[in-house]
């Protein structure tokens, strides 16, 4: 018959301890905050199609540009790969500043 | 995940819609980064995978189904784009974030088998049975440092709860007795926390990592530098390396699509090739003397990549060299880094009659002589993710490597300084092992130690228990 452990055994998950990674408010969660205001239309627009790199990503967005070309030919696509020296993080600067130049929307793919 | 972190960025700081998309695999991924960050970005997501998917199945996942929703997939983009998100799109709890809470310290009273079952299912372990972190047996492992328990050893960030892990003393004694390490064995388990690099990462790739020891404590604690090192003998090799991967399951990068994605894992990972430099045999600079530590320090030294090749009979048609290369020939050459593990016997053979008087020499002799065709190299899909961002930034000489005929022959390793070179082994014969892996950090032992050095052995062959 199965005896009793005589020794306490330690708990692992007790000594886990974690801290926020920020303790200012700003960095918490935001409830429900806003996103860009939307377009109404795509009629005339130009989109960015921006890929980060990860395998295939790029392949899936020149086939959504491909579908816009066929149903959508009033819209102007841009196909364009992440810049920046990450495709984990977001390090970009001059193609977020161009798409706000030259463009009104952008599709982002694809994660995984 | 970079498509949300982007498309935040995008729709916050520039004020342009976007429709992100995402595999159905990571729903689970992105709905806590929605719940963490609170922005409700409407994912739209595609069959999985994309990677490797013909233009045919991608048009077909374009105009087919969402999985999460069972709507067509380019209507959703255009939608993402042209029309206002509504607050009951979105059911997440955005204020529930906490995940601490008041745990016992002790564990309730049952049975050994209990208690190891427990043990397993909480996901505590590696699968393999554990010694029982009794009060007892985590004073004992405490008794081999200076330091206080409830010290910090490192903070770990989660990214999927955006929070710091931090790495107390009595942590990591926990996770050594868990591992079956001896007390003397927590200096060196210590020095690996302290570095903060888990030995398991999140990603869907199969990584996998190298725990390399130097110095003096190799001898002190028996570790194997010598024959069979890697083998599954040594006890110190075992557990020392075996307690890094408990210690970052305790740290939660084991939780299934939430830090941990591995498709298929990787053996490595069970004792991450925990071994010692066989100081003694080598007849070149220790590795931590290269990384200017001094040579009477203690200090581990982590790698981390995904696949090693073994040469399995030696070198005697072509040159140490020449095989090295063809062995190369299998691993992507990311960013010119690879690990050569060499039996001293080939150390030696490299210096005393190919000439090689240091590691760099050899490194500099691979980086000049290891070439392929510049198609090749960046027709792999880690080389195209990780480096075309580099070269499309103008770096040299990545820029100029992109812009070459897919025929033209390249030198990917262009920095002999991350090709590093490590002896081990018992001279039974000279073979070598060639690895993918880059080097990520060193961190001294003796920091954590309460004991000074003792002397060691001469062949490096220590700890191995021999009943004949």
């Amino acid at each position: 018959m199965a005896t009793l452990l005589r020794s306490a055994v330690l708990n692992p998950e007790a000594h886990r301890t974690v801290k926020a990674a920020a303790d200012d408010a700003s960095a918490k969660p935001r409830l429900f905050s806003s996103l860009a205001p939307r377009l109404g239309s795509l009629h005339n627009k130009t989109i960015y199609l921006v890929d980060t790199g990860f395998g295939g990503s790029g392949k899936f967005l020149d086939q959504v540009q491909s579908w816009f070309a066929e149903h959508m030919p009033s819209v102007t696509t841009v196909r364009r790969r992440k810049t920046g020296d990450s495709i984990f993080r977001d390090d970009t600067k001059d193609l977020w500043a161009e798409i706000k130049d030259r463009g009104q929307a952008a599709i982002l793919g694809v994660a995984g | 995940m970079a498509v949300a972190t982007c498309s935040r960025t995008l729709e916050q700081e520039y004020g342009i819609p976007t429709a992100p998309v995402s595999t159905f695999e990571f729903i689970d991924f992105l709905g806590d980064d929605l719940r963490f960050h609170g922005v409700p970005l409407r994912f739209v997501y595609t069959p999985h995978p994309v990677v490797g998917m013909p233009p045919s199945a991608l048009r077909g996942y374009i105009e087919g189904k969402d999985p999460a929703t069972q709507r067509i997939v380019v209507d959703e983009i255009i939608e993402a784009l042209t029309k206002p998100v509504r607050e009951d799109e979105f059911t997440e709890d955005f204020s529930s974030l906490s995940r601490t809470g008041v745990r016992q310290p002790l564990l309730e009273s049952d049975t050994e088998d209990n208690l190891q079952r427990l043990f397993y299912q909480r996901g505590w372990t590696d699968g393999l049975p554990i010694i029982l972190p009794t009060e007892e047996r985590v004073a004992e492992m405490l008794t081999a440092t200076n330091s206080v328990r409830d010290e910090v050893v490192a903070e770990i960030f989660l990214h999927d709860a955006q929070e710091y892990l931090r790495v107390t003393v009595e942590m990591v004694a926990i996770v050594a007795v868990m591992a079956g390490a001896r007390p003397e064995h927590l200096p060196v388990i210590l020095a690996v926390a302290s570095t903060g690099h888990p030995s398991i990462v999140g990603s869907t790739t199969p990584f996998a990592c190298m725990l390399l020891v130097n110095g003096p404590i190799r001898n002190e604690i028996e570790m194997n530098s010598g024959m069979g090192a890697f083998s599954p003998r040594n006890l110190a090799n075992s557990v020392i390396g075996r307690a890094w991967t408990l210690l970052t399951i305790q740290g939660g990068y084991f939780r299934l699509k939430k830090q941990f994605w591995s498709s298929q894992g990787n053996p490595i990972s069970y004792n991450n090739m925990c071994v010692a430099e066989n100081e003694e045999r080598s007849v070149w600079e220790p590795f931590h003397v290269q990384k200017s530590f001094r040579a009477d320090e203690s200090v581990i030294s982590l790698f981390r990549g995904w696949s090693f090749v073994n040469n399995v009979v030696g070198s005697s048609t072509r040159s140490v060299g020449e095989d090295t290369c063809v062995l190369l020939g299998a691993l992507p050459g990311l960013f010119s880094s690879a690990t050569l593990i060499l039996d001293p016997l080939v150390a030696r053979h490299l210096k005393e009659n190919d000439g090689f008087q240091t590691k760099l020499d050899f490194g500099r002799w691979i980086s000049q002589n290891y070439k392929v065709p510049a198609g090749q190299f960046w027709g792999t899909d880690l080389i195209h993710m990780l480096m075309a961002p580099v070269a499309e930034q103008g770096v040299e000489p990545y820029a100029s490597w992109k812009k070459l005929p897919p025929e033209t022959l390249i030198a990917p390793y262009d920095k002999p300084e991350n090709i590093n070179v490590v002896v081990v082994g018992g001279e039974t014969s000279p073979m070598w092992k060639v690895a993918d892996f880059s080097y990520v950090a060193s961190a001294s032992v003796d920091k954590w130690r309460a004991r000074p050095a003792a002397d060691g052995c001469i062949d490096g062959s220590c700890g191995l228990p021999d009943p004949e």
